[in-house]
């Protein structure tokens, strides 16, 4: 081998091998395998649940929520949850935000048709509802559409986001009782509102 | 004539091999550190000082032994190095916290840095200069490219304390054959001065090298949570890569020069592919792995030959090579060791959004989400500043049957996303290896300075 060649042999070929290994690494992919980016929370998405009815529209209104929130505050969805899942004391913007973003929530579900109609939830409702057993039993005879009329369910969610209190609600996030407990309590107030709204109505 | 024969048959095989035993422990531990630092509650920065304190003695007490050695009875002197040796190394592997550890680890370094000086010179007496130094060489060659796969399976297999039980039947037996064999210590005067440029060379190189078997390890391991097995078998590359090199620079006969200046270029090749895998599939280590090896192959022996080469006296040249080698390997250790652990740090939180994102929109039913959340919660908030193992937060799940397929689904896409936070984490450190390869490069290129008529 001649001496010039035999300079130049080596570290041409050491340049083909590095090249040609960082253009297969770059060309698969390598250099973007990095974690999922957070989506912006400001473009609407598709929520969707396998849980039915009052369960089903909790996790798809509070999914909605929690992007409106997380668009309003200027953060990801998801570090809001991070946020939120802590222990500790909530601000006020923040708490703002969630209601404004449970609202619109609720808005858009109406918008896109995706809420059901109460009579739809009514039993569910019903049966974990505190209410006299009699009660419970003449409003079951009641057909869909007298229940329809009589409630709407945006009406019933915007009054229950309304009461809750949230701040309450993040504190005892852990605890599952406590929780049904009050939003139990704020779907019944809202039930009743709504139903006293609707009579007053009509008169 | 049986007794002349002796020695040679028993006494140099067991000094070279305490050469390799040495200079393996400078990265044998690389593949037990995730086990170190889960057995001793250790963080990933104080795991690190196993290596660095190590090679750290070692690269200072290089020359200080060799000078020292000149002056003592050259059987003595090596006999008391691989006891010394010996000891810490049993010291090692009963050390019941990362202090102990350490404390442990610079007397083995201590023993190690006589035992080095010690068997080069009697195993130059033992076979002669020029195969007395290459079996010198060659021992060391061999010990640092097998020191981690041997520690990785010993761990997988065993346990690491292994890795330093094993070592001390050697090193004992080692003691006596040090005794048998007598050398006459060299008393020529300094003659050269150190060869710099080489030895930088090496420095860099060196610390180059660490990014390749430290990160790449503790990237398998802790971040791909591949086992020690897997992962042994996996930078296994390294060394065959690099037995590959020989022939190949015997084919295209390269000047020296050219020869380490490609051997640098493949290095940092190979260390910029590794940050740059498209997954983390273990095949995607392998060619740069093999670009690594290769870049070995073509720089250590040679840089070690130039340094040592023709200079006198002899001991305190390879005092010198062994110090630029060390020295280089905690150069890279205190360069990307607080890198890596900032950027394992700052990608806890883009990987926790990740999950919270996954999680969210997860096919399963909202119950089964927050128990999901709570136990995923409890488990990152445990493995603070390491990588989390989830698994242990899906075994704690109790959900329905037609719950478990979209469970095991979100396992692994929980597993996926980790493993791309932990592969993001080390990218910087792999690149600045790459860059301490190629600033290796630049003290081959730059051009000698011009000495006077």
């Amino acid at each position: 081998m001649n001496r010039q060649l035999s300079a130049t042999a080596l570290p041409a070929l050491a340049l083909a091998l590095v090249g040609s290994v960082l253009w297969v690494q770059v060309a698969n992919g390598g250099g973007a395998f990095e974690p999922l980016q957070p989506a912006d929370p400001c473009v609407e998405r598709t929520v969707t649940s396998r849980d039915e009815g009052i369960e089903g529209l909790t996790e798809r209104l509070v999914l909605l929520g929690i992007d409106g929130a997380a668009c309003i505050l200027g953060v990801s969805r998801e570090s809001l949850t991070l946020e939120l899942a802590q222990p500790g004391p909530r601000t006020d913007e923040q708490i703002d935000a969630l209601r404004r973003g449970l609202l619109s929530a609720v808005g858009r579900m109406k918008r896109d048709g995706t809420l059901p109609p109460a009579s739809d939830l009514a039993d569910e409702a019903l049966a974990n509802a505190d209410l006299n057993g009699l009660l419970k039993k003449l409003i079951l005879a009641l057909p869909d559409s007298v229940i329809d009329a009589a409630v709407k369910t945006d009406d019933v969610l915007v009054r229950t986001i309304n009461d809750l209190d949230l701040r309450e609600v993040l504190a005892d996030i852990d605890d599952q009782d406590d929780l049904n407990r009050q939003v139990n309590a704020a779907v019944t107030q809202a039930v009743k509102e709504s139903l006293l709204q609707t009579l007053r109505d009509l008169v | 004539m049986a007794d002349a024969v002796s020695p040679r048959r028993v006494a140099g095989p067991l000094l070279a091999v305490t050469v390799a035993l040495v200079l393996a422990d400078s990265a044998v531990v690389t593949l037990a550190l995730p086990a170190i630092l889960r057995h001793l509650d250790a963080s990933v920065g104080q795991v690190a000082w196993v290596l660095i304190a190590f090679n750290l003695v070692l690269g200072v007490a290089a020359v200080p032994a060799a000078w020292a050695f000149t002056r003592a009875r050259p059987r003595v002197f090596s006999a008391i190095g691989i006891a010394v040796f010996a000891g810490a190394s049993a010291w090692c592997a009963v050390a019941g916290s990362i202090e102990v550890l350490v404390a442990a680890r610079c007397l083995q370094a201590l023993g190690g840095a006589l035992a080095l000086v010690g068997c080069l010179e009697q195993l130059v007496a033992l076979y002669g200069e020029r195969r007395g130094v290459a079996t010198w060489v060659t021992g060391g060659v061999v010990g640092t490219a097998t020191g981690p796969v041997l520690g990785g399976l010993l761990t997988e297999t065993i346990s690491w304390q292994a890795i330093f039980v094993v070592q001390v039947p050697f090193a004992v037996l080692a003691v006596p054959a040090a005794l048998a064999v007598s050398a006459v210590p060299e008393v020529s005067p300094d003659r050269h001065r150190p060869a710099v440029r080489p030895n930088l060379t090496l420095a860099l190189l060196s610390a180059a090298l660490t990014a390749a078997l430290f990160l790449l390890v503790l990237l398998l391991v802790e971040g791909w949570q591949r086992s020690p097995a897997t992962a042994a078998l996996t930078v296994s590359v390294v060394p065959l890569a690099a037995l590959a090199a020989r022939p190949l620079a015997r084919l295209l006969k390269p000047p020296a020069p050219v020869e380490v200046a490609s051997g640098c270029l493949l290095i940092a090749g190979g260390l910029a592919g590794l940050a740059l895998p498209p997954s983390a599939d273990l095949v995607w280590t392998l060619a740069p792995q093999a670009l690594v090896g290769l870049g070995l192959g073509l720089t250590v022996d040679r840089l070690t030959a130039q340094a040592m080469e023709l200079r006198l006296p002899r001991v305190r040249h390879a005092g010198w090579t062994i110090g630029a080698r060390h020295l280089g390997v905690v150069l890279g250790l205190a360069i990307l060791t607080p890198v890596f652990t900032d950027d394992l740090r700052e990608a806890q939180a883009p990987a926790q959004e990740a999950i919270a994102s996954i999680v969210l929109d997860a096919p399963l039913k909202s119950q089964d989400k927050i128990s999901v959340a709570k136990a995923l919660g409890r488990e990152l908030t445990a493995e603070e500043g390491r990588v989390p193992d989830l698994h242990r937060a899906f075994v704690t799940l109790d959900v329905e049957p037609s719950e478990r397929a979209a469970l095991a689904e979100l396992e692994r896409d929980l597993d996926a996303q980790l493993e791309r936070a932990a592969t993001r984490a080390f990218r910087d450190s792999f690149l600045i290896g790459a860059g301490l390869s190629l600033l290796a490069l630049a003290t081959v290129m730059t051009p000698r300075r011009r000495t006077r008529p």
